[in-house]
């Protein structure tokens, strides 16, 4: 799969399992923070993207601190699922 | 008073195992299939249900573990109280308890009954945090105010302070206050899904806590009016109680400990006492890296100099809904024998505090004793016993 | 006890924007489901995690919150809290089988939910619980408040009641025998003669506190009782009324909880029969349909009827036309078990 349609697959993804239902996939920008400001998303969120990356990716992140590193932005996850992504 | 937990199964078998440092923390799991029986440490209290509705000769269908553990507390604390039945039954006797899990610790029924894959088990009416008091009320034929309280794991602390107001403000005379909680494939689930679950056995206020280890248990405690007491065994007095929210979010708390800080400010205020005047603190220290830290702050943040202080979760495990009264119990337990219990496992304090718990078991003056509860939702509870 | 200054109400009828009782709204699928706004109130980053019963508290308290300058307490009632997202996690569990779980709906599920996200929206630190008894938890969250008002007069508390019905919960209820087999029209709801009544749901917020200026209502008295013992419950109701109604006060309207269950009509027309001669009835639970903390409901029934100085007609239990009235005394009984009794004043 292409990196762009990655990105575009993984926003979709974002926004269906976190019910971010007044944000538009294709609105959230690339290298836009995901905690904090930008999307403002909460602790319980990066559990949740770590399961949504175990679930459509087959990837495992154990310890969800490890897991803020890598969900930065939608940069920064699309790049370590395809480093290693099992799905 | 009237306890069951992890470390005993009466108020005598709890206070010993206190005393002589016997955790009630195993790997043993063994009360319904779970994929954590293995992996996970468990204070499970030391009855399967089967042998507790023998022992109670409960018949009933449809009774849970949750109200069989509930029913055992409060037998004991009745004997202990020597309450007629008729003071029982009596419209001016309440019974504040609580519950975070109620029927649901079954969970593979409630599935069946939710998804309609059976004709209706037993346990329909049973699911609900309510159905244990509905159930005690029934038992006992209680004509008093009866509630529930769920506000995650300070919900038996609100419970106790429910009983107090309601006695305080003319609404009942004398008030059985408590509260329950059973070990549940669903509570199993979501604590570990929200990784706050430790695979070896707690260790509160400790630079290494991994996180809590679940428990179940059951106190019930009766509380009487000061004009009601000649004549009569009394334990300790209920000085202070406050409830304060944390409001920062739905599971965790804020790094500042705004609530807990309330929560404890407020009850010294209630009490009329000042800080210094607290013998030792009974604190909610779940063994999570966020609770201890931030109940570690808001105790420095109100106290100058931090009193005594243990978290007896190492004993029992977390106890949730009934962690503010099996808690309660054992503060009484300090105030009537003068000692403070350890934190077990106790090594090396949390670096940004330096806050050193009581480490093992040692007869001490206690005088005044807080206990925290603090919950999920910000809901942060802080009660005072003292010494009669 | 305690004065009603604002009341909301989310409910299966017109009660929240635009209170139109005239129309009435008729369940779908054997349930009153609620008419939900739009929420505009609370943040989407907070409203996208909330399950109904949360997001109907939330949306019902929006408006106190914004109305209020300082609460010094959240006091909510709930039955069974977010049961919808209870079972959404425990399905996670089974289709997992314990594996790697999504923690949200557990988070949300718990039954402090509602006060909790409340709490945060409001940043409010102070005093805040959960009463979940079941059919009782309104009258005890009700009575905590008058309690909280004695113990520090001249504070403001937002005290609701809230449940809803979830398709599984529905299920499991179903399977208790409370609900109707048969589809039914509301209108007909009180004609029926069979077990189990009509699911309902709500969140009906109000912000109360000791001070009577201004007050829409105010509540009296409040008096429960745990029994399927009718004796029990006229002695209770003659009791309530000799200590509370003064000889020469009217009751100028029973609002009666009567559900269309053929099995608790008993216990409502015994008590309307204790009642002085020509005492107008008014009947609610076609409006609300049955759950736990209905009695919220209706008490923002009371304080909108006093409020209109009329009551709708369709709630009126024979040919009467009850106007301005002053004292309403309500009744209700959740599964003929948990009985309340609640004496509403107008200011």
């Amino acid at each position: 799969m292409e990196t762009a349609e990655l990105k575009k697959q993984l926003k979709q993804q974002i926004v269906q399992f976190l019910n971010l239902t007044s944000v538009n996939p294709d609105d959230i920008k690339d290298d836009e923070p995901l905690f904090g400001e930008g999307l403002g998303l909460d602790s319980i969120d990066s559990i949740e993207l770590i399961v949504l990356l175990s679930r459509e990716y087959g990837i495992d992140i154990k310890d969800p601190k490890e897991g803020r590193k890598i969900l930065v932005d939608i940069n920064t996850m699309a790049a370590y699922i395809e480093q290693h992504r099992t799905k | 008073m009237g306890v069951i937990s992890a470390v005993g199964n009466s108020v005598a078998e709890n206070h010993k195992s206190l005393v002589e440092g016997l955790c009630g923390i195993r790997n043993e799991f063994d009360l319904f299939p779970t994929k954590y029986a293995e992996l996970l440490p468990f204070g499970q209290v030391r009855i399967s249900t089967a042998d507790l509705l023998k022992k109670l000769h409960v018949t009933d269908p449809g009774v849970t573990r949750t109200s069989l553990l509930a029913l055992h507390a409060l037998n004991e604390m009745l004997q202990d109280a020597g309450l007629s039945p008729a003071a029982l039954s009596s419209s001016e006797t309440a019974l504040a308890g609580a519950s975070t899990v109620g029927g649901m610790c079954l969970t593979d029924e409630l599935y069946a009954d939710a998804n309609k894959k059976t004709d209706g088990s037993p346990y329909t009416s049973s699911y609900d945090c309510a159905s244990v008091n509905m159930y005690l009320q029934k038992h006992y034929k209680m004509n008093g105010i009866i509630n529930t309280i769920n506000t995650a794991c300070s919900s038996s602390a609100n419970s106790i302070m429910y009983g107090a107001m309601l006695m305080k403000n003319g609404f009942a005379k004398r008030a059985i206050v408590g509260g329950v909680d059973s070990l549940a494939k669903y509570t199993i689930n979501g604590f570990n899904a929200l990784h706050i679950l430790s695979s070896e056995k707690c260790t509160p206020f400790d630079e290494d806590r991994k996180g809590l280890n679940l428990g179940e248990g059951a106190a019930f405690l009766l509380l009487e009016k000061e004009e009601d007491i000649a004549g009569k065994k009394v334990y300790a007095e209920l000085t202070g109680f406050c409830n304060a929210n944390d409001a920062y979010h739905p599971s965790s708390l804020s790094d500042e400990g705004d609530g807990p800080f309330l929560s404890m400010q407020g009850a010294l205020k209630q009490a009329g006492l000042s800080a210094g005047q607290v013998s030792f603190i009974n604190a909610h220290g779940t063994g999570t890296e966020n609770n201890d830290e931030v109940e570690s702050k808001a105790m420095l943040r109100l106290f100058e100099k931090v009193p005594a202080f243990a978290s007896t979760k190492a004993y029992t495990g977390h106890t949730l809904g009934a962690a503010g009264a099996v808690e309660a119990v054992y503060s009484i337990l300090s105030l009537i024998h003068q000692e403070a219990y350890p934190t077990l496992r106790f090594k090396k304090a949390i670096p940004s505090t330096g806050l050193v718990p009581v480490g093992s078991y040692k007869k001490m003056p206690v005088q005044h004793v807080m206990s925290n509860s603090f919950g999920f939702g910000g809901n942060c509870s802080s009660l005072i016993f003292s010494k009669v | 006890m305690l004065y009603i200054h604002q009341a909301y109400c989310i409910s299966p009828q017109k009660t929240f924007q635009d209170v139109d009782l005239q129309e009435l709204h008729e369940p779908a699928e054997k349930r009153l489901l609620a008419i939900e706004p739009l929420y505009d109130g609370i943040p989407p980053g907070v409203l996208r995690r909330m399950g109904r019963a949360v997001r109907m508290g939330a949306g019902a308290s929006m408006p106190i919150i914004k109305n209020t300058a300082e609460l010094d307490g959240i006091i909510i009632g709930t039955g069974k809290g977010g049961m919808e997202d209870c079972i959404k996690f425990l399905n996670q569990i089974v289709q997992y089988e314990e594996g790697l779980l999504a923690p949200g709906n557990f988070v949300q599920s718990t039954s402090n939910a509602v006060a909790a996200q409340v709490g945060m929206m409001s940043k409010n630190r102070s005093y805040n619980t959960t009463h979940v008894h079941r059919g009782h938890a309104f009258e005890n969250a009700l009575i905590d408040a008058a309690m909280q008002l004695n113990e520090f007069p001249g504070s403001n508390y937002l005290l609701g009641g809230v449940d809803e019905i979830s398709d599984f919960d529905y299920n499991i209820e179903n399977l208790d025998g409370a609900y109707k087999q048969e589809s039914i029209s509301s209108k007909d709801l009180y004609q029926t003669d069979t077990p189990g009544s009509i699911a309902g749901e709500g969140a009906a917020m109000f912000l109360v506190n000791d001070q009577a200026e201004n007050a829409i209502a105010c509540i009296n008295a409040v008096n429960m009782l745990h029994s399927q013992d009718l004796a029990q419950l006229e002695k209770l109701l003659q009791q309530f009324i000799s200590t509370h109604i003064p000889a020469g006060e009217k009751i100028d309207l029973f609002l009666s909880g009567e559900s269309g269950d053929n099995r608790t009509l008993k216990f409502y027309t015994a008590c309307e029969s204790l009642l002085p001669v020509n005492t107008p009835v008014a009947r609610f639970k076609h409006l609300s349909g049955e759950y736990a903390t209905a009695s919220s409901f209706a008490v923002w029934l009371a304080c909108y009827i006093m409020q209109q100085q009329k009551v709708p007609g369709n709630m009126m239990n024979g040919p009467v036309e009850v106007l301005a009235p002053k004292t309403i005394l309500l009744y209700n009984n959740y599964k003929g078990l948990q009985h309340s009794f609640i004496l509403i004043r107008k200011n």
